[in-house]
Order: structure tokens, then C-alpha cells, then sequence
């Protein structure tokens, strides 16, 4: 048919949100033990868009609404993948992570290992992070580094609508409890508008991404610069002001946290020497230590300086100076991008 | 029978809370159009506005003290403003100004006046232990006050309300919790959420009273709340109150409510607490223009407050860094133990 | 046959949400760029009025050409978003 046969020239590009759906509705599809639970994700289709249109498709049976009951739905999640099943629950806002944590942190966590792998927990618990709207301190967390401590669970954060997608059907797939962490900024949401960047070109047919490979997403010679979620394209951004300077930076995409590419990140820094590290979550005892203490202990020669950009440790203020002023931004990455350079 | 003066003072109450969602509502679109960015304009993130629901509030406030504590969720701007919350510094704070209760850190779901003896806070039924806990402070002192937690129908599900009914009830604590019934959990409506209609027979299974307060009838609210208080105040333990209320807006304002069928948003558009206090006081022969007035009046304090608001200056940048303590450390500190060890070369 | 008159209109009108009096809008998202062969009732671009977001599907098969209306940018009712040419 000539119609198959033709080539696109140009590709069809999705929002983050509906990289993440195809990715979901394509895996219940094949399985029908993979459903979907959470508050609000049924009629409303996801107050982040992450179940648009699943409803219609798969019906309430398997795209649940689920009472105000972190800790009974997200449990029965764990329970359901002992039996077997794949669910895929959701918590609406990862900071209401707190009224549940024994449920995700003892239990999803640790039943694998506390039964010395007789019992597995393939199941997905996913979560909308992130602030920069003035939804304060108890709306706008992105806590990476809380759920990337704690043993027991792989964690995903994805960039891009094709790093989404691919990062999808892996953590579905996956026999371990993946706990995927979507930037609500990045989802292509009408009123909370996204960067240039998060929509990209989609394949139609399902592709995975592995668990613990950075992506390179901008190479360059004299700076590496490591990130995940919205602050990837704030330090594209910045890159691209950079560049103007003659000054080249590395954009290295985290993508997962658990397990961490630290390779990739040490040959970035063999190459560069300096590290810039740029993170969401608050700063102390948490991923940018983290990538620091990793290159440190494996490469320690190589980097002859180190900055790293996080939010400070303040809660979330509400005032829009305020937040501005904790949450970094490109030209925040760019002066720490000059200072390492200039080091 | 409730008495006119008390009535009146409901009313005004009334009135004024829903006044000024309304204005809020005006202020809050204000740069938000055609392209609704959640973050632009005067007052950016979410508002979840309470008009429609004015009875919750005005029925139990009207027997509460300066010194009672009230908790809140995060829909919270008719209860504080029934309990008496500063409009001004709480406007300021809703518009993210230095001046504002918090400071501007909190927003308007997270709003600390403690001289009006009002929190509210943004975590699903997470009010409910706090008030517990005021309820605890007054007993331990022996002191009459009493603490009220509000909380939506949604939240009856939540194991922090669970856990305070609880509580409360087998330490015997002056606590009156208050569930608004407005059916709408986001998009999910009651009857998906839970197997219970009437949240107030809940009670029964914490050994506490329970009771379940018919649509918008602010003053069924108050016969309810003088019991449930009267309880409290008395060393006589916790109720449960359960009251039906219309919610007349979205869950949050951008939230096109496409789950809601058409009967249900006309219903609450019918039933109008305000309009049934009005015929309350008409019954005791206050006149028309009277309520005009107290309409009036009402109008304008929002009005006043809202301009004042707006003249506040935006915080400072730098002020993000402090109140984290109310002692902040200084780090590394020269300070030694105050107590000294036994000496080694004695 | 060449020219415009081939070209079938994606028009705003067609994906307006039914309820709404709003007459102006916004383009939240394109979903493909010019020169992309899409099909009839594909979702080609998302648009927002008041707070609902509808998407805007493809009027025909074809090539999408000459987008009117970028990302962003305001729109009212009576808007050509972009240009189909059928084939």
C-alpha cells in the first residue's frame, strides 16, 4: 500500500503526557493484569493529563478512582503485584508521599528482600513533581532524593516525551517497583505551560529505554553539566547562552536515578574535569552529593572543580520573588557553569 | 430558636465570605486569559474557593472564642473569615505580599493566624491530628477551650481522620470535627468513594456522637454546633458533625468540571445558604434595607481589604531564607557543652 | 491541478468545545510540522478555551501545510489553525 510504504518526513511529536499514556494504554493492552489507580485519574483523565483518554478505553475496572487513601491503595498496589498483577498506582502529588510511607518505603521497598527474593513487587508507583507555579511547600517537592535513598526501589525521571514513553513500557515491564517521577511542567498541561523541548518526536510502535543510562543530550568540551527533569532544558538553555561566550557545555540527562549511570558521567568529567550538578530537590544530603561523591570516589583525579545548583534547604515558598529566588533557573546554571570554567 | 443578633452576625459573616470569593474569583482570572497559565497574574498557583458553603462555617464559628482553635483545609477562606482571621493580612498573604499572615510563604492554603486561633493547611485531612492536639493543650491545662477540624467528605476516607476520631474519643478531648459535605471529591463524587452515605454515622464506631445536618441550613449548623461545642466546653469529649453544602464553583479555579452534570451545578445554584438567613431574619421582621446594609458593609470591607492587599509590597527575594527556625544555627559553633567533664589529669 | 483550492482549512471552529461562549482561545500544543502526512481524524494540535483543552483533528487526508497559528499563539473561533493539502 503506498500509504504504508511512504516514508514520513516528518514525524508526528507528543506532548510528555501522551508519550506516557501510549505507553501505558499500549502495555495494558498486551496485559491484562497491568491496570491503573489513583485519585481523580478516571473521569478526569489525571489532574497532570498522565490517564487522558484510558478511561474510554479500558474502562473503571481497570482505570480505578480510589478514595483519599494513599496508604490502603498504594498497599492493595503492593499486595495486587505480590499476587502477580502489574498495577501501576499514583500519587498525585509525590509530596502527599507522606501520609503513605510505610506502604512505599517497608513494604513496596523491602518485600522483596525481607523474603530474600521468594516474593517480587512488579508494580509502578507513579507521582507528579515539581514546582515553579506557586503551588508552596506542600505542592511543589520533587523529593528525588528521598525515594532514590532508600534501598529497594528503581527510580525514573524522565525528560523528554520519547525518554517517557521508552522509560514507560520498561517500568512496566520491570519486575521490581519502579517509581516513576513526572515533572508537571514537562507533561504539555494547557494551563502550566512547558519549556521548548519536553515534546519530541514519538515512535508509533513500543521501544524501551534501559534503567541506568544517562543520555547524553548536549556534548560538548569544557563543562559537564549532570541533570534530570525540568532543569535538563533550564541548562540547554543555558548551554545555549553559554556557547555565544565560546564556553561548550556537556548536557548529561540522568534519566534514571536507580540504578545511577555513573559511567557515563565519569567519562564526561575525564573529558571536562568540571562538574556543574543542578537538581530541583533541596540541597543537602541529596543527589547533587550524590553524583559529586560517585565521581569522586571513581575518578577523583579528574575533576579539578565541582558546583552544584539545588534548592536551598527552605520549604517551597508560595510568593513568586520568593520561589524565583530557590528554585534555579537557566541563568543560575550558567553562572555556576562560569564559575566552574573559570575555576 | 437562634436569636436575631445572632442570626445577623451569620449573615454578615456570610456574606462576606461570599463576597469575597467572588472577588477573588475576578482577581484571580485577571491575567489568566485567554490562555490560562496558572502562574500569571495577581494572585498565581491554585485557589480553591468555598462560596456555596458559608453555612459550615458560620453555624459552628458563631459559638467559637478568640481562644478556640479552628483547623482548616485547603479551601479555607469562609471558615477563617468566620472565625474572625485579620481580612487584610489575609488578603495580602492570598496576593503573595510581605505583609501577608505568612509573610507571603504560605498561600492561601496554608494560612496561621494564631491570635484568631485559625491554621489551615493543604494535605488531605493532615488538620485533624493538629486539632487533636489543641484539644489536648486545653485539657492538660484545664482550660475551656474547645478546637474545631474541619475537612471535606473526601478526607473521611484518609487514615489521619481516622486516627483523630480515635484519639480524641478515648482521651476525651474537646474536639468537634466538622466534615462539609459537598459531594465533589476533585471529579469524584461521594457515592464512588465511599459505601456510607451519611459520613456521621461514622461516629458511632469511635463512641462519639454523630451528627448529619441537612443542605445549607446555616442554622440546623448552629443548633448542631451548640451541642457539639456545649459538649466540649463541658469536658464531655468529642462529636461528629456532618454538613451538607453546595459547592457553587470548581474544585479549583481552572478546573472545567467536565465530570459535573448540569443538574448538579443548577442544584447548587438554587439552594443558597445566604438567601435562607435572609428569610430567617425576615421571619423576625429585620427589614430589607437592614440586610441591604449588612450586604453593603459586607462589600465594602472586601472591597477595602482587597485594595490594601493589592498596595502591599512583594517580599524580597532573600526573605526565602529565613523563618526555616525561629532559632536558626549558626552552623559551626564555639560554644562549648555547658557541662564539664571530669578531668583526665586529676 | 495545483494552488490553494485543493487545500482543505483546519479550522478552529470544527474542535471548538460545544459548551463554551468564550470566543477567543489558544494554541497549546502542535503535535507535527509542516510537511507530515497525517490522517483523517488524527489529532494534529491541541487547543485551549477557558480552562478546557480540546484536540484539533486532521480534516482529510493529506499533507499538513502552511500552519497559520504557531504554538502559544491567541486565537478566536473563526481561525484557520493550518492547511491540508488532500492526497
Amino acid at each position: 500500500m503506498a500509504q504504508e510504504e511512504r516514508r514520513q518526513a516528518v514525524e508526528r511529536e507528543l506532548t510528555m503526557s501522551r508519550a506516557m499514556v501510549e505507553g501505558i494504554a499500549h502495555e495494558m493492552r498486551e496485559d491484562d493484569e497491568v491496570f491503573y489507580m489513583g485519585e481523580d485519574v478516571a473521569d478526569y483523565g489525571g489532574i497532570f493529563d498522565s490517564t487522558e483518554g484510558l478511561l474510554e478505553e479500558f474502562g473503571r475496572d481497570r482505570v480505578m478512582d480510589v478514595p483519599i487513601s494513599e496508604t490502603a491503595y498504594l498497599g492493595a498496589a503492593v499486595g495486587a503485584a505480590q499476587e502477580g498483577m502489574r498495577p501501576i498506582a499514583e500519587l498525585m502529588f509525590v509530596d502527599f508521599f507522606g501520609v503513605a510511607m510505610d506502604q512505599i518505603y517497608n513494604q513496596l521497598a523491602k518485600n522483596t528482600y525481607m523474603s530474600g527474593g521468594a516474593v517480587n513487587v512488579p508494580m509502578v508507583l507513579t507521582a507528579a513533581v515539581g514546582g515553579t507555579y506557586n503551588d508552596a511547600a506542600q505542592h511543589s517537592q520533587t523529593l528525588y532524593g528521598t525515594f532514590a535513598h532508600l534501598p529497594g526501589m528503581k527510580v525514573v525521571v524522565p525528560s523528554t516525551a520519547y525518554d517517557a514513553k521508552g522509560l514507560m513500557h520498561n517500568a512496566i515491564r520491570d519486575d521490581d517497583p519502579v517509581v516513576y517521577l513526572f515533572h508537571k511542567r514537562l507533561m504539555g498541561i494547557g494551563w502550566l505551560p512547558a519549556p521548548d523541548g519536553p515534546k519530541t518526536p514519538v515512535p508509533e510502535e513500543e521501544y524501551t529505554i534501559p534503567f541506568g543510562s544517562a543520555d547524553v543530550k548536549r556534548e560538548g568540551e569544557d563543562v559537564t553539566v549532570v541533570t534530570l527533569g525540568l532543569h535538563v532544558h533550564r541548562a540547554l538553555e543555558a548551554a545555549d547562552a553559554l556557547a555565544e561566550d565560546g564556553i561548550d557545555a556537556e548536557v548529561i540527562d540522568l534519566r534514571t536515578l536507580v540504578p545511577l549511570d555513573t559511567e557515563t558521567i565519569r567519562e564526561s568529567v575525564a573529558k571536562t574535569g568540571r562538574l556543574v550538578v543542578v537538581d530541583e530537590d533541596y540541597q543537602s544530603y541529596g543527589v547533587t552529593g550524590e553524583i559529586i561523591a560517585s565521581v569522586a570516589e571513581g575518578g577523583l583525579a579528574d575533576l579539578e572543580t565541582v558546583e552544584r545548583v539545588a534548592v536551598p534547604d527552605v520549604p517551597l515558598p508560595y510568593a513568586r520573588p520568593m520561589e524565583n529566588e530557590v528554585v534555579p533557573d537557566s541563568e543560575d546554571i550558567e553562572s555556576a557553569v562560569r564559575s566552574a570554567h573559570d575555576a | 430558636m437562634v436569636a436575631v443578633s445572632e442570626l445577623r452576625e451569620m449573615f454578615e459573616d456570610a456574606v462576606t465570605a461570599r463576597y469575597y470569593e467572588e472577588r477573588l474569583q475576578e482577581e484571580y482570572l485577571e491575567g489568566k486569559q485567554p490562555a490560562f497559565d496558572i502562574s500569571a497574574g495577581p494572585i498565581p498557583g491554585e485557589l480553591h474557593l468555598a462560596a456555596g458553603q458559608e453555612a459550615a462555617a458560620v453555624g459552628v464559628c458563631q459559638h467559637l472564642r478568640d481562644d478556640d482553635t479552628v483547623t482548616a483545609p485547603h479551601r479555607p477562606h469562609h471558615v477563617a473569615i468566620a472565625k474572625g482571621v485579620d481580612l487584610k493580612r489575609m488578603t495580602a498573604e492570598i496576593f503573595g505580599r510581605e505583609t501577608g499572615l505568612s509573610s507571603g510563604k504560605g498561600g492561601h492554603m496554608h494560612l496561621f493566624d494564631p491570635d484568631a486561633g485559625f491554621a489551615c493547611s493543604g494535605i488531605i485531612a493532615q488538620g485533624c491530628p493538629p486539632a487533636v492536639g489543641a484539644g489536648l493543650a486545653a485539657k492538660k491545662r484545664n482550660e475551656d477551650s474547645v478546637a474545631v477540624a474541619y475537612l471535606g467528605e473526601g478526607a473521611i476516607s484518609q487514615g489521619a481522620f481516622l486516627e483523630s476520631l480515635n484519639l480524641a474519643a478515648v482521651q476525651q478531648l474537646p474536639v468537634v470535627f466538622v466534615i462539609e459535605d459537598n459531594d465533589w471529591a476533585i471529579s469524584m463524587p461521594k457515592e464512588r468513594v465511599t459505601d456510607v452515605a451519611d459520613g456521621s454515622q461514622r461516629a458511632g464506631g469511635f463512641d462519639m456522637p454523630g451528627v448529619r445536618v441537612d443542605y445549607d441550613d446555616a442554622t440546623a449548623v448552629y443548633d448542631a454546633a451548640r451541642d457539639a461545642v456545649g459538649r466540649a466546653r463541658a469536658g464531655n469529649g468529642p462529636t461528629l458533625l456532618e454538613v451538607q453544602v453546595h459547592r457553587r464553583m470548581g474544585h479549583f479555579m481552572g478546573d472545567p468540571e467536565s465530570y459535573r452534570p448540569d443538574e448538579d451545578v443548577a442544584a447548587a445554584e438554587q439552594r443558597d445558604s445566604i438567601e435562607r438567613l435572609a428569610d430567617e431574619l425576615r421571619n423576625e421582621d429585620v427589614p430589607d434595607d437592614e440586610l441591604e446594609t449588612i450586604r453593603e458593609d459586607a462589600r465594602e470591607r472586601v472591597d477595602e481589604a482587597i485594595e490594601w492587599a493589592k498596595e502591599q509590597p512583594e517580599p524580597d527575594p532573600d526573605a526565602a531564607y529565613e523563618d526555616v527556625f525561629v532559632n536558626p544555627p549558626s552552623g559551626v559553633t564555639s560554644e562549648e557543652p555547658s557541662h564539664e567533664l571530669a578531668g583526665g589529669d586529676d | 491541478m495545483s494552488g490553494t483550492d485543493d487545500r482543505v482549512a483546519v479550522a478552529a471552529s470544527d474542535a471548538w468545545p460545544e459548551d463554551v461562549e468564550e470566543e477567543e482561545g489558544v494554541v497549546v500544543n502542535w503535535f507535527t510540522r509542516e510537511g507530515r502526512h497525517v490522517e483523517e481524524g488524527e489529532a494534529i494540535c491541541e487547543i485551549q478555551v477557558e480552562k478546557v483543552s480540546v484536540d484539533v483533528p486532521a480534516p482529510a487526508d493529506g499533507e499538513l501545510v502552511a500552519v497559520e497559528r504557531d504554538e502559544d499563539d491567541e486565537i478566536s473561533s473563526g481561525d484557520v489553525l493550518a492547511y491540508v493539502a488532500p492526497g
